[in-house]
């Protein structure tokens, strides 16, 4: 199962700083997504806002026709689409890999994914004591599993940022195998070389190369 | 030797040994999710907002206490929707803890109310525990644990980060609503029955201790219940045999364990974590399914 993502004039503001402009941005139903643009050009507040993790100013995102107001439709988003943030939470609280992992939905999945990333004896280790490269394999483990769960596309912010050279080849053959819609922030040849589209974020407003 | 045993003879301080014991298997937790919260000024905050609300049920002839706690309870859900920012809630507990003291001191001048008075309907003490205060404290004890064994996963989630718990299907904003109205009244109603200086060494300090130990949500629930019954049960004792108050002596035996807890290196905590498993990877994902590797 996968589906189409439709946003359309997406305005987001941080007080009077306008940080996305009436972006525009249809992704086909499996489609693969590349997100660039300088920093700070708006590309992680885009895809939170998609999440309902940022208030939009105006503008909607629908993902699968379905567009989201109340409590329980971003909800039903959020099992939809499977998130990989650019700013992995070391966490105020302590918390298990494993406890990570099982929350996206499917813990045999991401625990197999995880012992595929390279970080499957960490189960028991709390996540404050990873390295950068290991924290962002395991969240990108947990967003496998939410997509075996049944999630319909996944947002992944940056996710080879903090990996090795193998690493990161590793992910972007693994994201090009994902039968989900997908749409990667990332400046890494590799990884927007494997996507079908590469998009460019300029200040708030997005341009489609 | 004598003495502390015709001491233990005694129905009061047979009553004061079980309502401290009831106590320390619940009150540590709602110590585990203040720390998780990072709301410790919660304490003065609803001692004070306690205050207020039994002014304003001596004010209205209404049973002081249950406004007390039911203004413990408001407050608590006030403040929910702050938890939004990063520094919400510390925050707003410690304005709260202000504005409720301003207010309380207001309300008692403006009603005429004995202050002194106010004060020691709130203020109990563990030795003259009542029948009917085992019961709210084992309610409590009760209420607590539901809460946690309930919702773990959500709550270590939840106290985690937030934005993980919301896309992880939790419902955050109820659970954290629900998590600080049983904080602050579980808070108001224990000042009620062990008295303040008592709340400390239920909650807060079995909680750090627990947290230099646990390296999860659920170890840390565990350590900090056991450092709560060992250290509260020892420091009963203690008062007894020196025929000295329990309050102060309980929070010098609790406080003294905490402070033992900090000597515990860092490398040690796996091997005395209670919540240890044997690592597992999982078990195997049918290939159809292993959405990566098609
Ligand atoms: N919490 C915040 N408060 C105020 N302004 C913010 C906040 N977060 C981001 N911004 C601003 O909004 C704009 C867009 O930020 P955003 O994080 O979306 O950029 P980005 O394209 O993801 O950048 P990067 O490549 O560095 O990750 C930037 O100008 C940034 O300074
Ligand atoms: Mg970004």
């Amino acid at each position: 199962m996968t589906a189409a993502i439709t946003f359309t004039t997406v305005t987001c503001r941080y007080g009077r700083r306008t940080a996305v402009d009436a972006v525009d941005l249809d992704v086909a139903a499996g489609e693969h997504v590349a997100l660039t643009g300088a920093n700070g050009s708006g590309k992680t507040t885009l895809l939170r806002a998609a999440l309902g993790l940022h208030p939009t100013t105006g503008g909607t995102v629908t993902v699968g026709g379905e567009s989201a107001r109340s409590g329980v439709e971003w909800a039903r988003r959020r099992r939809d689409v499977a998130w990989v943030p650019q700013r992995l939470a070391p966490g105020r609280f302590p918390l298990l890999v494993d406890e990570l992992l099982d929350s996206g939905g499917h813990p045999d999945a991401a625990r197999e994914a995880a012992g595929q990333l390279d970080v499957g004896g960490l189960g028991h280790r709390p996540l404050h004591t990873l390295s950068g490269g290991q924290l962002q394999r395991v969240f990108l483990a947990r967003a496998l599993g939410a997509v075996t769960a049944g999630a319909r596309a996944l947002f992944a912010d940056e996710p080879t940022a903090a990996l090795d050279f193998d690493g990161q080849e590793q992910v972007a053959t693994l994201l090009a195998k994902l039968p989900v819609t997908v749409i990667v922030v990332s400046h890494d040849r590799a990884m927007t070389r494997a996507c079908d589209r590469v998009a460019e974020m300029a200040a708030g407003k997005l341009r489609v190369i | 030797m004598d003495g502390f045993l015709d001491l233990l003879s005694l129905p009061a301080v047979q009553r004061s040994a079980i309502g401290l014991l009831i106590a320390a298997v619940g009150l540590p937790i709602v110590g585990v999710f203040i720390i998780g919260l990072d709301i410790i000024a919660v304490r003065f905050a609803m001692m004070h907002v306690a205050l207020l609300g039994i002014a304003v049920g001596l004010l209205a002839g209404l049973d002081p206490m249950l406004c007390g706690l039911a203004a413990c309870a408001l407050a608590g859900a006030g403040v929910a929707p702050l938890a939004r920012r990063p520094t919400g809630l510390p925050g707003a507990m410690g304005l709260l803890m202000t504005f409720a003291i301003a207010a309380a001191l207001l309300v008692l001048s403006v009603s005429g109310v004995n202050a002194t008075g106010a004060f020691e309907l709130l203020w109990g003490s563990i030795l003259a525990t009542r029948e009917i205060d085992l019961i709210v404290l084992g309610a409590l004890t009760v209420v607590v644990h539901v809460l946690f064994w309930r919702w773990r996963r959500q709550l270590a989630l939840l106290l985690f980060d937030r934005e993980v718990a919301l896309c992880s299907g939790v419902a955050a904003g109820p659970l954290l609503l629900a998590l600080l109205v049983v904080v602050a009244v579980a808070i108001g109603a224990s000042i009620r029955l062990t008295g303040a200086l008592l709340v400390d060494a239920l909650t807060i300090l079995p909680a750090l201790g627990a947290r230099n130990l646990g390296r999860s949500l659920r170890s840390m629930v565990l350590w900090a219940v056991a450092l709560g019954v060992v250290g509260n049960t020892a420091g009963f004792a203690v008062a007894l045999l020196i025929d000295q108050p329990p309050g102060p002596v309980l929070v010098l035996v609790a406080g003294t364990l905490t402070l033992l807890t900090y000597l515990i290196p860092e490398g040690a905590r796996d091997a005395i974590d209670p919540g240890r498993r044997a690592d597992r990877g999982g078990d195997p994902v049918p290939a159809g399914q292993r959405v990566w590797q098609r």
